[in-house]
């Protein structure tokens, strides 16, 4: 079995944060996850949005979580664009935190045999250029 | 809304082709040719524009009026629907609603998109914070992420996806119009065997890109038996929901809006699932094809296998399927390649399907996928069930 591509060599462009997600990025210096939190509901939501998505008001709580999982499905890309053309095959997972969320992400450190659904996962921060990281995961 | 109070009164498309040497307005310009020549309407008597969406248009905020005046039409309402994959359907439904309004009398929804050759775009969503940082391929791994969840829940027999696959590129190759490099026969091998993308989404599960046009023409029921026009598709039923499930931070991705959607359209036409006489679904992948049939109620969810196992989708078999190949195996003509399917299910319904007509033309069912969001199934769904005689 070909095993995965990390993909930790490829040089990514650090996202432009919009004004209601610069909070997510700027904790990712600290390599903190900062999720919204709409306290009224007592539910998270992933990715950031201007409102809460559960009643519209938009006095959303920032938290520090975790980012403990598991993997809810996964895919391995085998064609990607530049700058990730060439490190083929990586994988893309989409994880259900434990508060309730679903976040995409890369995964490292996880040989092909290992990846399934419902692989406990742990947050794993990649450098970006700027001083902020990018969130994938890896086994826990 | 009295949906079924219009009418399309035509159809016309452009040969597909891999890219395009004539300019999109050019090729919006033979289906308004087409059309008139086909329904006998004037040029003057068309009094509103519907656009889909369109990637080559999609640069210019002012894509719907800029072709008004490229093809010198004078109306009263004029928009570009931009639901995506969904706005060739929608199209109809909306100038169905502008006739019913009074609003204008006679609409030509155009759908023409040169994405390959010319494309626009500058998509302004999640994407540049939260998917390309992973090298993520749009749609193709949305659609494998999307499988491996299927299989985990329900089991996915690959060789009955397979056998859509084969189905289509049979139609593909009876249909003229459809793009060249498609118009062969594939076997469930060829389709198993062909490399993956995003595994476990293959090669031969994916659409490809193309550039071409089509349109109806869609006036008042009244006018078209005035016109004396025989030839008639009606629109019965029509649904459409984006962002289903839009106030949840987790949903199941083998869940669709044309859950909903299929239930507004099924109530309206009065028909059900097993009345359909033909199956015109978006397809971009595959396995939306098999989620339509669970969503829409053909079978129970996670049945979607072995109903496909069970029928019988060329051509004259029981539930013909996507009969001009699809935009699998027709090519996909950009964010018009809605319009595809659409136009062959009226081709049917109007008897004129030649080598590949279905037996029962007493109504079609055609459907639309529009906007990949992130983490979940799809944006946008639409399902509309024609019939030739509401």
């Amino acid at each position: 079995m070909t095993e995965l591509n990390d993909t930790l060599g490829v040089t990514r462009e650090p996202p432009k944060p919009r004004s209601f997600s610069k909070a997510y990025w700027d904790a990712t210096r600290e390599k903190r996850l900062l999720v919204q939190y709409d306290k009224r509901s007592g539910r998270y939501q992933f990715f950031p949005r201007p409102t809460s998505i559960y009643d519209g008001r938009r006095d959303l709580q920032w938290r520090v979580i975790s980012g403990k999982g598991e993997i809810f499905s996964y895919t391995i890309a085998h064609r990607a664009r530049p700058p990730f053309q060439g490190h083929e095959p990586f994988a893309i997972a989409l994880v259900t935190l434990d508060e309730g969320v679903n976040v995409m992400a890369n995964l490292v450190h996880c040989p092909r045999d290992r990846l399934k659904i419902g692989l406990r996962v742990k947050p794993f921060w990649a450098p970006l250029a700027n001083g902020t990281h990018l969130l994938m995961f890896e086994p826990d | 809304m009295a949906l079924h109070d219009t009418a399309i009164v035509g159809y016309a498309e452009t040969k597909i082709v891999e890219k395009s040497e004539r300019d999109v307005w050019e090729l919006g310009a033979e289906i308004l040719e087409a059309l008139l020549v086909k329904t006998g309407f004037e040029k003057a008597a068309i009094d509103g524009l519907v656009l889909s969406s369109s990637m080559t248009g999609a640069g210019n905020c002012f894509w719907s009026q800029t072709t008004a005046d490229q093809l010198g039409l004078e109306v009263d309402i004029c928009q570009t629907v931009d639901i995506g994959g969904c706005s060739p359907l929608g199209a109809i439904a909306r100038a169905a609603a502008a006739i019913d309004a009074g609003l204008c009398s006679t609409v030509l929804c155009l759908y023409a998109d040169t994405q390959a050759s010319e494309n626009n775009q500058r998509m302004r969503a999640f994407h540049s914070e939260w998917t390309a940082p992973l090298g993520y391929l749009g749609p193709p791994a949305a659609f494998g992420l999307l499988s491996r969840r299927y299989e985990h829940q329900f089991g996915l027999d690959y060789a009955a996806l397979g056998k859509l696959a084969v189905a289509q590129r049979g139609h593909s190759a009876l249909n003229e119009l459809a793009v060249e490099k498609l118009r062969k026969p594939i076997t469930v091998d060829d389709y198993l065997n062909s490399r993956m993308i995003a595994d476990p989404i293959r090669l031969l599960d994916s659409v490809m890109v193309c550039d071409g046009a089509s349109g109806v023409l869609v006036t008042g029921r009244k006018a078209a038996e005035k016109k004396g026009l025989s030839k008639i598709a009606v629109p019965i039923g029509y649904g459409e929901r984006t962002n289903y499930r839009a106030g949840e931070a987790i949903v199941d991705v083998t869940e669709s809006g044309h859950l909903v959607a299929g239930q507004r359209a099924f109530a309206k036409s009065g028909l059900k699932p097993s009345d359909i006489a033909s199956f015109h679904p978006y397809d971009d992948f595959i396995i939306a094809i098999m989620l339509q049939l669970e969503m829409l109620g053909f079978c129970q969810r996670g049945q979607g296998c072995a109903f496909i196992r069970e029928h019988d989708f060329t051509h004259s078999g029981d539930l013909p399927l996507n009969t001009g190949g699809g935009q699998i195996s027709a090519g996909q003509c950009g964010l018009a390649g809605g319009g595809t399917n659409v136009v062959e299910a009226v081709r049917q319904l109007f008897g004129e399907g030649g080598k590949r007509q279905v037996k029962s033309t007493g109504n079609a069912l055609v459907t639309g996928i529009g906007g990949i969001p992130y983490g979940r199934n799809w944006m946008s769904s639409v399902v509309m069930i024609l019939t030739p005689n509401a």
